[in-house]
């Protein structure tokens, strides 16, 4: 088990600059996600840590050891893959322990090891197999196995739910969490996807364009956004964000109408983006003129599609709602659930 | 109408009914180009064949006559071995320089491509060029490789490489080594190029050094690929003749003597082409042999 320090870390190619100036703390067994859209550099990153790409610039330690110049097979941690990357010609015995062999443990310690992940991840029936004739969800648990016998000091998992089916991913997401309570080794964990990202993580740092964007629990990265980028990406279906000025203490829309602001940095004048959740909207009579554009039931909820004033946004309701596309509907905001931002920086402008 | 017409002819030829035509292609085309002249061959390997009866098919039949007059032959033991040398050296050496030129050439430096390019242009040079150039380059008084030695102090006097019978056989198999090593390579590094990446990596995070990733992921992973390629490489080496005709004439006193050069010095220039036939016929055997061993590794690959 070990820490993982990162100071001023860079990634260059060429004069393409992939990651700059990344610091990170990642505490002892400690779970964190690194999440944000493709691009954002979160895989580059992770590679970095394993060892798979160079570093441009500032420090890796794992631990107390620096790690820059540390060859992966060195460094000690395990590494799940979007791939899954087993060994195609081993059986499923074979590639979980090929670590294992490699470190010349005798063959009754790994026969143990092996079986123990088995039964964990619920291979034994699988052992003789190839990767070949294995589906997904099975090869999937293969690559935990390969990880988990080692028993190194971080696990790192790059996007290692992406090519599951839906209800595989949500039954492999417990189990690695699980997994991490059980073990208690520290992970860092990349994902495209706010929802695994929210479920899994102590901590979720949040990346785009190649820096940290905000980084907190779920619940901070949720309730307290720190920019229109975490506002938008985090939360199902998103933020709703509306651009307007600060008048008066109210948002001005471009026709006129006006829309309740909350308390902010913000000066009279300035050009502000209003940042409200789905949940937060409500139907209500004498509330917001608008007009339904359409009704989306998810089964738990409903979303409703609105416009008003050449704005459209989501409201998210409990009860079952039925309207036609056009109907007008009445909306009232849930006032002291509202966000602001300063729409040329995109920061907070919470006080 | 016009329209109409080519609609049923691209019907007619994606329909399935049309294979007794796309099959009765090919086999007139095998049994013309492939099977007519080893038949041939066949048939006058059983028969007295003279200058005087060459150009009839119907000459008097001496049975095993011609094969029993071959292994009885003192120089069938001394082509016999002079064969397994040449073919087993090929192989080897064609294979290890194939495999390092591949694994060399993985490596992504600044004029790889270029490099690569060059090598592969030894493999289409016409053999007869390249065994003009390497007797250039192994002649005894002005050749390259005699300066090159002597001037690096490792020989004193000149080696008599093709004119040796202790040299002739080393001199054409590195000069067809040289020629075959390109081929060897490609095939490998479209193997290569086929792993997956990231079995790597995850080796390498496993705790695999290089020399361990290469002993327990590249060959075993390679397996079907340097199985054929053996056998291709086995076939290839039979068949040589020309690069050997250019630079020894499978001399001096039949140092260099392998079997097709043999065929060739029995049948055309002693005549004896009952002989040369049956030569050429014990050779088609063997290759036939081997030719079956890459088709079923070829079969076994498609199906991994």
């Amino acid at each position: 088990m070990a820490s993982v320090t990162m100071r001023g870390v860079r990634k260059d190619y060429g004069p393409l600059n992939i990651l700059r100036d990344i610091d990170l703390d990642v505490a002892d067994q400690e779970f964190i996600t690194l999440v944000g859209p493709s691009g954002c550099g979160k895989s580059t990153l992770l590679r970095m840590i394993a060892g798979l790409e160079t570093i441009s610039g500032g420090d890796i330690s794992i631990g107390s050891d620096r790690v820059n110049d540390m060859p992966p097979m060195h460094r000690d941690v395990a590494m799940v893959f979007q791939s899954y990357a087993l060994y195609p010609h081993m059986t499923v015995a074979g590639n979980i322990s090929f670590g294992l062999r490699l470190r010349r443990v005798v063959a009754e310690k790994i026969a143990v090891a092996v079986a123990s992940a088995a039964a964990v991840l619920n291979l034994g029936q699988l052992l003789e197999r190839r990767p070949g004739q294995l589906s997904g969800g099975q090869r999937q648990r293969v690559a935990m196995g390969r990880a988990m016998v080692r028993n190194p000091r971080l696990f790192l998992f790059d996007e290692p739910l992406s090519n599951l089916d839906a209800k595989l991913r949500v039954q492999m997401r417990a189990e690695i969490k699980a997994l991490h309570r059980r073990l208690g080794s520290t992970s860092i964990y990349v994902t495209h996807d706010q929802v695994e990202a929210m479920t899994m993580a102590d901590r979720i740092i949040v990346m785009n364009q190649g820096c940290i964007e905000q980084q907190g629990t779920p619940e901070t990265l949720y309730d307290r956004p720190a920019s229109l980028f975490v506002a938008g990406f985090i939360g199902s279906p998103s933020m709703n964000l509306i651009p307007g000025t600060l008048q008066n203490g109210r948002l001005v829309l471009a026709d006129g109408a006006t829309l309740p602001f909350p308390a902010s940095a913000a000066q009279e004048g300035q050009a502000v983006t209003l940042g409200i959740r789905p949940e937060h909207i409500r139907p209500q009579p004498g509330g917001l003129a608008a007009d339904v554009v359409d009704v989306e039931p998810t089964g738990v909820d409903t979303l409703i599609l609105c416009r008003f004033s050449g704005v459209q946004v989501i409201a998210s309701v409990r009860d079952r709602f039925r309207a036609l596309p056009g109907t007008p509907i009445a909306l009232a905001f849930d006032e002291d659930k509202l966000h602001a931002f300063d729409t040329a920086t995109g920061k907070t402008l919470r006080q | 109408m016009k329209g109409h017409q080519r609609l049923r002819w691209e019907r007619a030829l994606d329909s399935e009914a049309i294979w007794p035509l796309m099959a009765g292609f090919g086999a007139l085309y095998l049994a013309f180009f492939v099977g007519y002249p080893v038949i041939y061959n066949l048939i006058m390997s059983v028969q007295q064949v003279t200058l005087g009866n060459i150009s009839t098919v119907f000459r008097p039949f001496v049975g095993l006559d011609n094969y029993r007059k071959l292994v009885d032959d003192p120089l069938f033991a001394t082509v016999f071995q002079n064969t397994l040398i040449f073919v087993t050296g090929n192989v080897a050496l064609q294979f290890l320089g194939g495999l390092a030129l591949a694994l060399f050439f993985q490596a992504a430096f600044p004029g790889a491509a270029f490099f690569r390019g060059m090598i592969l242009a030894g493999w289409i040079l016409p053999p007869l060029v390249i065994g003009a150039v390497w007797k250039w380059l192994l002649a005894s008084d002005n050749g390259v490789i005699n300066y090159a030695l002597r001037g690096l102090g490792i020989v004193s006097g000149p080696i008599y490489w093709l004119s040796d019978p202790a040299t002739s056989l080393i001199g054409v198999t590195f000069a067809n080594v040289w020629f075959g090593v390109p081929f060897n390579m490609i095939l490998l590094a479209a193997g290569l190029a086929g792993l997956p990446q990231d079995m790597y990596e995850a080796a390498a995070l496993d705790g695999a050094g290089p020399v361990r990733r290469f002993f327990a992921l590249t060959l075993p992973m390679l397996q079907p690929t340097i199985y054929a390629l053996l056998a291709l490489t086995t076939i290839y080496t039979m068949r040589a003749f020309d690069l050997i005709w250019t630079m020894t004439h499978g001399g001096p006193v039949d140092s260099s003597n392998i079997f097709p050069v043999w065929s060739y010095h029995l049948s055309f220039e002693l005549f004896d082409f009952g002989g040369g036939a049956a030569v050429s016929t014990m050779m088609l055997v063997v290759v036939f042999i081997v030719a079956l061993i890459y088709v079923r590794s070829v079969r076994t690959e498609r199906v991994s």
